[in-house]
């Protein structure tokens, strides 16, 4: 019979890089060999990583082969016996992955990956221990009463059970024990043996074979809700994150030192928004996600928005919503674990780095694929995790993880009414989320209703120059299906300081108004220019006053002061961008004397550090926002505060690993040589080379000699024989001084078998 | 999703676009659920809250009443949560009811056990409940039903008093088929008051908003003769004591001597008594010494006039009337104390309601025409003020010398019209009353001397009248058609809906009303003034702005 070494050599090289594509973590670090390969695909860790990927149905298949394969061979018709339900060209498939996965093998039998039957436990599919005796049913018919219900108590697993006390079980049980269908343990314990158990199920290994998902099967919800009530959501998530960043580029927050948002912060951003806390901590993790917000890196470290945010700011609503959830769809982020305690007692904040989770993205991706497949049904955290049960029986996720992504996906409208929305199914299919918005997006109004109390109706979704009209020169009052603004004085000033002219301001009012505009609104406006500009403020560090306008006209254009900036402000003042000290020997300079002004006849002094107004309310540039390499909207606060755990795109990845299949192809060895020929294999310093190296010398009880870096740093060299391998750990005896020694293994260096060529000179040797 | 007139927004407002089609249908169909916060010329703004479904509730209304009114109008898909809001806030109402037991007496009744536990345990009613008599039902101490009626509605759970109303002691009272002023000519009700009689009765006890010169009295005097039993009427000065029981003369089969008066100056106590808020809420050694009013007759009918205005005091004494039937009357619900819940436990829930703006529309109160005139201060006055006070800034812009002229001028453009002056400062109305030649009335001014000089102005001898805000409440200037208001509380709201209701009476020839206000310019007087027009505008009402120096000089 073929070993798995040898089917390993055997494969085609489409069928290694289809080996490689499906179990990505041999490729990390690439192996040197198909040896190594070989022995890197039948580890522990590497064989439950694969099953941790398979599906309750292909776990079955696997359990059955696992489990028949001592008993008898296999053929994919007696698998199909095993299974009963399993539709034949489903099982074929199942049988194809696993193979192409290298945990079943063989042509005409099948059979399981070395490492797999201690994996999968004693009792595969609930089946006792390999007698290699068969078993003989008709040996019950003269066996005592009860026998054969002690059998069927056994017979669909456990295969152990107590031995029964009443009186009359123990005559049944020896003579069961006697024709071999039982057998005695320890401690009162009955065995059922696999060839028995099998025989009772009538070969099957299974009851049912569960080759598909449970169904969802909840009332259907109509799409058009799911999508009306969808895109009130991105709307306001929408808004929720441009809030945001129109009030951190007003006031930008303090970062904590240890890295997040203080919790006040973020209650008044909360309040802000008129939200729960939960809420506005999604809403900062998505902004910060998507690249919008970040902290500057200043010596006090403050949150500001980004120069992507200027630009996501002009953007139309699908756009503005796709770059969120395009954000979110990949980020590693858990904001519902704001607030709660780390390991230290102290509450997560938010921004903060205790909220990466990488196994977040692949579950969502995992959560929102349930919804997309069940379109129009709405699903419960149960139901999801019902199906994710299924699909990965070995990883169940949290339930509580489930129910906050839905919630998640519920607040930026990826669903609604918890089904899956249009746009919500394109982002999660890879497709364009934003003309998918765009497509059930109700038409803009250009429509603005002014009336006399200065409100504003705009009865629909403004156009995008509608809205940016409203935003800088009104007050929001209410949003949804419509949206309510307040002109008032403030806002109206608020427009004329941003370069609205008053006039032109009026005439675009009046632009968008079927009505006109009202005279109270015109008044309020006129009203408002009327003031604007009444106060200027200036800066200036000292000034010159004096009853004689002739006089300071002179120094206003003496030539020989102009180095100090000296402005009219009136005929009797002069400022100057100078401090008064310097002002006051540059005119005693000119032969005039100043009399220094002050209360108490000081000279009167302003700090020479300007503040500049603007300070830190500028937005932060991110190097690689605008750079060609970065994907777009992968800044640098997308990478330090969500870190997105970005999947290989899949060409690259196939390039890869062909490259790697031609060079372990180059390196690998004739197929004629036998396995017991790696001896002349020459030494390796590759760590999990001589990780496999050192695990062949234990299973051969081979000596090898180790070069260790001691704690000092100095390299060492003994031979030794290697005992056990676990846990970074290598337990072995010096051969030389008798001695058993542990090392941690990453102090092993490199690893020479004991009887290969001299190792090549390493530089540091 | 239709084209509705009706835009539902998520933080539960309601907006009604008013030159729709549908409009008015709409406007009925919400009504009696939503709360009409402002109604500008486009577009209406409503609110659903807890009270407004509760009150939709008591009337008979259910939540898939309501769902389907909103999804049937509504132009845009209605928020799912705001739906399930309204469906489980009105579930809340009646789960608790207030029941006479045969045995027992007074006792609360529970539809749902969980909640009756809830509030037995809540400190809130710790005193107000006896022994539990099954596992549904408690005993209520009689003398609790109105505090426990304002503690459940705290808790959210209201309850629903279906406990009845004592008889009363019984004596007839008819409404009288012809008008005495009006030369005996035959009158009937309008037909909106006679909906809010019904309204009232069907309900027990309960609210009815109507604007000013809509006849709420005639209401009143409707239920009194419903109700055919002694009746008590609080109202809020002697003026309005004396206006009602001239009403009453003339409107129903009431005599002179069935008709009694409770105030300062006299104490009768007669089959129909009307005492004033002031008297019932005068004390003397910390006690309320006439309270025995309250059980001098075993009343059938208690009413409040202007329900908003109602002191502390006497909710405190409400709450122990609640065995009688109650009729507030009022012409908003709104309070500037915020106590509208009050309103709601001890008086009862809101029975009837009719937009102004659909009474004026149907003609019966006059159209009026509201005119902001900005007056700029002279540089003097502005550094004056500038410099002055806080305190002191109100009153130095509200009685700014320059506004005398300015009422001159307005003055002058009415020569025909009956204009009616209204301030908050006695020696800048002093100051009107000399330029204009005018009388002034004051809170010193003798009742006697009010009325004369009122009935002057009735007939028409007086063409201009100076009133301080003695005039706020309940005095009736039928044909006051211009109104010039030059200083006022700051910026009440209740207070404007007042002063613009002196002039809402519908006039003989149904001319439109003129309503004006003279402000200060960028002064506080004018943040005050746009707080108050803020409200006539939600009203419905056209107003403009101009500037004193743009009127024409006479």
């Amino acid at each position: 019979m073929p070993t798995f070494s040898e089917h390993v050599r055997g494969l085609s090289d489409s069928a290694l890089t289809a080996l490689l594509l499906a179990r990505p973590d041999l490729t990390f670090p690439a192996p040197t060999s198909l040896a190594s390969l070989t022995a890197r695909a039948t580890n522990r860790s590497s064989l439950e990583r694969a099953l941790t990927r398979l599906d309750a149905f292909t776990l079955q298949v696997l359990e059955a082969v696992v489990a028949l394969d001592p008993v008898e061979p296999i053929t994919r018709t007696r698998l199909a016996r095993a299974l009963p339900g399993a539709p034949k060209a489903a099982l074929g498939d199942v049988v194809d992955r696993l193979t192409t996965r290298g945990l079943v093998w063989g042509a005409r039998h099948l059979h399981p990956a070395p490492g797999l039957p201690e994996l999968l436990g004693p009792y595969p599919a609930g089946l006792g221990p390999v007698t290699g005796q068969a078993a003989d049913l008709d040996a019950l018919t003269d066996a005592p009463a009860g026998s054969r219900e002690i059998l069927d108590a056994l017979a669909w697993g456990p295969p152990v059970g107590r031995e029964p006390a009443s009186p009359g079980a123990a005559p049944a049980v020896d003579a069961l024990v006697d024709r071999g269908l039982l057998q005695r343990a320890d401690g009162h314990l009955l065995l059922l043996p696999r060839e028995v158990g099998l025989a009772l199920r009538g070969g099957r290994t299974h009851r049912a074979a569960v080759h598909a998902p449970p169904a969802i099967t909840s009332e259907p919800v109509p799409v058009e809700h799911v999508d009306a009530a969808s895109l009130t959501a991105a709307d306001d998530a929408v808004h929720h994150v441009h809030e945001l960043v129109v009030a951190w580029r007003a006031e930008p927050p303090a970062a904590l030192r240890a890295g997040g948002l203080g919790v006040r912060d973020l209650r008044r951003f909360a309040t802000r928004l008129d939200v729960p806390e939960d809420t506005a901590g999604l809403v900062l993790e998505i902004a910060a996600a998507a690249g919008l917000v970040t902290d500057d890196g200043g010596a006090v470290a403050r949150y500001a928005p980004t120069l992507l945010a200027e630009e996501w700011l002009t953007q139309d609503l699908p756009e503005r919503w796709a770059a969120l959830v395009r954000a979110w769809w990949t980020t590693a982020r858990t904001p519902w674990l704001i607030g709660t305690r780390d390991a230290r007692g102290s509450a997560i904040a938010p921004l903060g780095p205790d909220l990466q989770r990488p196994w977040v993205a692949p579950l969502r991706a995992a959560v929102l694929g349930v919804l997309t497949d069940h379109p129009g049904r709405s699903a419960s955290a149960d139901a999801v995790l019902d199906v994710l049960e299924w699909r990965t029986p070995r990883a169940v996720p949290p339930r509580h993880a489930i129910e906050q992504l839905l919630a998640e996906a519920q607040v930026l409208g990826v669903t609604a009414h918890g089904a899956i929305s249009t746009a919500g199914a394109a982002l999660v299919r890879g497709e364009d989320p934003a003309s998918a918005l765009a497509q059930v997006l109700p038409p803009a109004v250009d429509d603005l209703l002014l009336q006399s109390d200065l409100t504003g109706i705009v009865p629909g979704r403004p156009t995008r120059e509608l809205a940016a009209l409203l935003d800088v020169a009104a007050v929001l009052e209410s949003r949804g299906g419509a949206l309510t603004v307040r002109f008032t004085d403030a806002s109206v000033t608020g427009a004329l300081e941003a370069g609205l002219d008053g006039d032109a301001l009026l005439a675009r009012l009046a632009h968008h108004s079927r009505t006109g505009v009202p005279q109270p609104l015109e008044y309020l406006v006129r009203d408002a220019m009327r003031r604007y500009g009444r106060l200027r403020v200036g800066e200036a560090l000292s000034y010159v006053r004096s009853d004689d306008p002739a006089l300071l006209a002179g120094l206003a254009t003496n030539p020989r002061l102009r180095a100090l900036g000296l402005r009219e402000l009136a005929p009797t003042v002069l400022v100057a961008s100078a401090p008064a000290d310097e002002l006051g020997p540059a005119l005693r300079a000119l032969g005039l004397v100043p009399v220094s002004d002050g209360a108490q006849g000081t000279v009167v002094r302003q700090g020479t550090g300007t503040p500049s107004p603007d300070d830190g309310a500028r937005p932060v540039a991110v190097p690689s926002a605008r750079g060609g390499a970065g994907r777009p909207g992968q800044g640098r606060a997308a990478h330090d505060l969500a870190g997105p755990v970005l999947p290989e795109p899949a060409d690259v990845r196939r390039e890869r690993v062909a490259a790697l299949v031609a060079r372990l192809r180059s390196a690998a060895p004739a197929p004629s040589d036998a396995p017991g020929r790696r001896a002349a294999e020459p030494g390796t310093s590759e760590p999990s080379d001589a990780l496999t190296r050192l695990r062949e010398a234990i299973d051969a009880g081979r000596d090898v000699v180790l070069h260790v870096i001691d704690a000092s740093g100095r390299p060492d060299r003994r031979t030794v024989r290697p005992l056990h391998l676990d846990a970074g750990r290598l337990r072995a005896r010096d051969v030389a001084r008798e001695a058993e020694l542990t090392v941690a293994v990453h102090r092993v260096a490199r690893v020479d078998v004991v009887g290969a060529a001299d190792p090549p000179k390493e530089p540091h040797d | 999703m239709t084209d509705g007139p009706l835009i539902v927004q998520s933080d539960k407002t309601l907006l009604l676009e008013v030159d729709h089609d549908l409009a008015d249908a709409c406007r009925r169909a919400i009504a009696p659920f939503a709360e009409l916060e402002r109604a500008p010329e486009h577009v209406h703004t409503y609110r659903l809250t807890p009270l407004g479904l509760w009150n939709a509730r008591a009337a008979g209304h259910d939540a898939e009443q309501i769902v389907s009114v909103l999804l049937e109008y509504s132009r845009y898909p209605v928020p799912h949560n705001l739906l399930v809001d309204v469906a489980e806030t009105m579930a809340r109402y009646g789960r608790l009811q207030l029941v006479t037991h045969p045995a027992h007496g007074l006792t609360l009744h529970a539809t749902d056990r969980a909640v009756l536990a809830e509030v037995r345990r809540s400190k809130k009613t710790s005193g107000m409940l006896g022994a539990m008599i099954d596992d549904d039902t408690v005993v209520v101490h009689p003398s609790e039903r109105g505090h426990l009626k304002q503690a459940l509605l705290k808790l959210g759970w209201p309850a629903e008093d279906l406990a009845g109303y004592v008889d009363g002691e019984k004596h007839a009272i008819d409404l009288s088929p012809t008008d005495p002023a009006r030369g005996d000519k035959p009158w009937g009700m309008r037909p909106y008051q006679a909906q809010a009689v019904d309204g009232f009765w069907h309900g027990g006890s309960g609210v009815v908003v109507l604007p000013c010169g809509a006849g709420k009295t005639i209401v009143g005097a409707a239920a009194m003769a419903r109700s055919g039993t002694t009746t008590l009427i609080l109202v809020t000065n002697t003026v309005s004591a004396r206006q009602w029981r001239d009403e009453l003369l003339r409107r129903t089969s009431l005599t002179d001597e069935e008709i009694g008066e409770y105030s300062g100056a006299r104490k009768e106590i007669r089959p129909v008594t009307i005492a004033t808020y002031q008297v019932m809420t005068t004390r003397r050694k910390g006690a309320y010494t006439h309270l025995e009013l309250l059980d001098a007759r075993d009343w059938g009918l208690v009413i409040y006039d202007e329900v908003h205005l109602l002191p502390a005091p006497i909710f405190r004494m409400t709450a122990d009337l609640q065995a009688r039937r109650r009729l507030g009357l009022t012409a908003t619900l709104v309070r500037e104390d915020g106590r509208e819940d009050e309103v709601f436990s001890l008086i009862g829930p809101k029975r009837f309601d009719a937009p102004w703006k659909d009474i004026e529309s149907q003609g019966y109160i006059a159209p009026a025409e509201c005119v902001e005139v900005r007056l700029t201060l002279p540089d003097r006055d502005r550094m004056v003020y500038a410099t002055a006070e806080p305190e002191e800034k109100y009153r130095l812009a509200a009685s700014a010398a320059g506004k005398v002229r300015t009422v001159e001028r307005l003055v002058a453009q009415h020569p025909d019209d009956q204009v009616l002056i209204i301030g908050q400062y006695l020696d800048q109305l002093e100051e009107l009353g000399n330029h204009l030649d005018a009388p002034v009335i004051t809170g010193a001014t003798s009742v006697k001397e009010r009325q004369r000089l009122f009935e002057e102005f009735r007939t028409g001898q007086l063409k201009v009248l100076v009133v301080s805000k003695v005039a706020n409440f309940s005095i009736d200037l039928p044909e006051a058609s211009v109104a010039i208001q030059v200083s006022g509380s700051f910026g009440s709201r209740q207070e404007e809906a007042q002063r613009l209701g002196r002039i809402m009476r519908p006039k003989a020839d149904g001319r439109t009303a003129h309503f004006y206000t003279v402000v200060a310019r960028d002064t506080v007087d004018q943040e005050f003034a746009a707080h108050r027009q803020r409200f006539l505008a939600e009203q419905g009402y056209a107003y403009t702005i101009t500037d004193a120096e743009d009127l024409p000089t006479s």
